[in-house]
């Protein structure tokens, strides 16, 4: 921990490059339009691209660069107290670390350790494979090792959680707006009731079901003690019991996005023109065709875009289980994971690497997802038209 | 109106075709079901909500009296100045003012900023052709699939290299650089819509580019402007990532950190649940404040990139 140098000495430095980069900015934008100008280009082209210029910087500066350097980092390694990276003699080594598997047969007696050996080729260091399961065939004991097991334990937990959540999130929030626009009294209100949990601070939500899903005094076991006390069991661990981590996530997680996915589709529901209603009522459409050839066509882009804010979300959760420590043994969401690699452990190099593979992970699911959309997202073409330029 | 037509009248609307009578309750039974699951869901987004602010005024004796008191007698408003006391004893000088005074100076200046530059970047977009203009704006709008896991390490690096590690500079002063790329979609959302009339007008009568945008673009857009500050605004005031990857002078945390320093330096067996819960609501309690005063830009901003686009 540093000194505190006091609250004006710690605001005013920062103040001060604040305004000067916006003076620098203003003048590198003006510079840049007399030149476009000089240059013969017309008033329009050239007022236009000069204002998109601060995205511009900003996208060179603080999005690609840091990417080809985390693309680079990701091959060295590089301790956080170092001044430089230093070169892998296997550049890929990071990559293999995270993700080799070995699974050998554990003869009676042996201990996993001695059987599953280290990781081969040129490694910095020993690397050892370490159990992470096992199971049993034919009559012989297999052991499962992994060099890396918390990450592969981290990416299997994050895919199930984003695999349940989000299909669960969209289809309660998709229940609840069809039931806000049966013509129900005072839809503001409840819309914005439904809506709450979603304003509140991902880390005030976090504590507030880490509290409630305490195991001996929360809130949760206590409304539920009738049914412990009538199915004679004990009171669930819930963050406390590795079997429940998920599901208990998954709770907390529905709670805070739920409502801000129902006021999306509630939106588009209430775009939906109702003279197409009308005209598939005079044809002799039930409620459930109307339903399904409709409704869910004309809220398919809502749809659609609820999945992917919601996947991406689910996928790179952070703060809620900053604030709710589960054993690490177990699996910890794997955003999480790679910060502490990165920050507490200080393996830069490797945490560039995991962050690839997160990141991949993450723009290969929305590719799928936006792959997919053509087959079942319908856009409302002559409208788009008519409001665009 | 005679007597008689009264109660032919009367009699008409005692008698009802039994068919008739079975939709009117079936339609009866379906609004008393509709309203029943409405109230089941309202009670499940709000039990949590009010425990919440029920347990932050609590004694530390109540907390685990059994069963749980959803009004607590008697009414310890004290936790709200305790909890903080309680922290300045683990950190010198982490003191309530201090820390507030923190979070709105990160969440201000990154607010003022990135809706100014969101603003403009997006009339950038939305109202002048220029080659390669759609090409950018889609570059644009893919970098919302890149998790910042990916550029966490390396943004570090940077400004370790700058040597403003610690400061404040990580966490506002790239705000200007409009890092929204949704903030940016939705004012051009809104941009697209206003008349080409409008701007015309104002280059008739002989106003520049920046005059167009203060004085007659941005009062157009100014729904949506307020909605980006709002969502800003939460978005800044909630941030826990940046703060934790930047700061580490326990006095300069935003309340976010403050509150995750505080949970950690509690034992796990006396985590003091009723200043926790305080804490909570008092980083909670702005966010709340704002929602319901500018509820209308809240949804604005929400919808508009789903419904519109």
């Amino acid at each position: 921990m540093t000194g505190d140098p006091g609250a004006f000495a710690t605001y005013y430095p920062t103040l001060l490059r604040y305004v000067a980069v916006a003076v620098g900015l203003g003048i590198l934008m003006y510079g840049l339009y007399r030149l476009l100008r000089l240059a013969g280009v017309k008033h329009e082209p050239a007022t236009g691209f000069t204002l998109v210029v601060p995205w511009i910087v900003g996208f060179l500066i603080f999005v690609t660069f840091p990417i080809g350097l985390s693309l680079y980092l990701s091959f060295t390694e590089y301790n956080i107290l170092w001044d430089r990276p230093k070169p892998l003699a296997d550049p890929l080594f990071n990559y293999k670390r995270a993700l080799s598997i070995r699974i050998v047969e554990l003869p009676e007696g042996e201990r996993p350790i001695q059987v599953l050996g280290t990781m081969e080729g040129e490694t910095p260091e020993t690397v050892r494979y370490r159990e992470i399961g096992r199971f049993n065939w034919r009559g012989k004991e297999y052991v499962i090792g992994a060099t890396d097991g918390y990450f592969l334990k981290g990416v299997w937990l994050t895919l199930r959680y984003a695999v349940l959540s989000v299909p669960l999130g969209m289809a309660g929030a998709l229940g609840v707006a069809l039931l806000l626009n049966q013509n129900v009294k005072g839809v503001g209100f409840w819309r914005t009731l439904y809506y709450l949990p979603a304003v509140l601070p991902a880390a005030a939500v976090a504590l507030l079901w880490y509290w409630l899903f305490a195991p001996s005094s929360g809130l949760v076991n206590w409304l539920l003690s009738p049914i412990y006390r009538l199915l004679d069991m004990q009171p669930l661990g819930w963050f406390t019991d590795k079997s429940l981590v998920l599901p208990s996530f998954i709770i907390m997680g529905l709670w805070g996005i739920f409502g801000a996915n129902t006021v999306i589709l509630l939106a588009g529901l209430k775009n939906i023109p109702k003279d197409l209603y009308e005209a598939a009522a005079i044809d002799g459409a039930g409620t459930f065709t109307k339903f399904r050839h409709i409704t869910i066509p004309m809220l398919s882009p809502a749809l659609f875009y609820n999945l992917v804010t919601n996947t991406i979300a689910a996928l790179t959760i952070f703060t809620q289980q900053a604030f709710i420590p589960t054993d690490r043994q177990d699996g910890w969401f794997v955003n999480w994971f790679i910060y502490n690699e990165a920050f507490n452990f200080g393996r830069m190099g490797y945490a560039s690497a995991l962050g690839w593979m997160l990141a991949l992970l993450v723009i290969l699911l929305t590719l799928l997802i936006f792959r997919s959309s053509a087959a079942w997202v319908f856009y409302e073409g002559a409208r788009q038209e008519a409001g665009g330029a | 109106m005679t007597t008689e037509t009264r109660s032919l009248r009367a009699a008409e609307a005692v008698y009802e075709h039994p068919l008739a009578r079975r939709e009117r309750i079936l339609r009866t039974a379906h609004r008393v079901i509709i309203y029943i699951l409405l109230l089941i869901g309202a009670a499940i987004i709000l039990v949590p909500f009010l425990w919440m602010v029920s347990t932050s005024l609590k004694t530390e004796r109540q907390l685990f009296r059994y069963p749980p008191e959803w009004i607590p007698d008697p009414i310890a408003f004290n936790n709200y100045i305790d909890a903080w006391t309680s922290l300045g004893s683990i950190a010198p000088g982490l003191t309530f003012w201090r820390i507030i005074g923190n979070t709105l100076f990160i969440t201000v200046l990154a607010m003022f900023a990135e809706m100014f530059s969101a603003a403009v970047v997006a009339y950038g977009f939305a109202r002048f052709r220029w080659k390669g203009r759609d090409i950018v704006f889609f570059i644009m709008l893919s970098t919302m699939m890149i998790p910042p896991t990916l550029t966490r390490v390396p943004s570090f690096l940077i400004w370790r290299e700058l040597g403003l590690l610690n400061t404040y500079d990580p966490l506002t002063v790239p705000a200007w650089f409009a890092w929204g790329p949704a903030y940016i979609f939705l004012l051009r959302q809104f941009f697209l819509t206003i008349p080409r009339e409008m701007e015309d007008a104002a280059v008739v009568d002989g106003a520049n580019t920046m005059q167009i945008f203060f004085y007659v673009m941005l009062p157009l857009v100014k729904p949506a402007f307020l909605a980006i500050g709002v969502l800003s605004f939460q978005g800044n005031w909630n941030n826990f990532e940046a703060p934790l990857i930047y700061l580490n002078t326990t006095q300069m945390y935003p309340l976010v950190l403050a509150i995750r320093f505080f949970q950690q330096s509690l034992s796990k067996e006396a985590p003091k649940w009723h200043y926790m819960m305080a804490m909570a609501t008092m980083m909670a309690a702005p966010i709340l404040l704002l929602f319901f005063m500018a509820q209308r830009y809240f949804i604005e901003g929400l919808t508009v990139g789903a419904v519109k686009g």
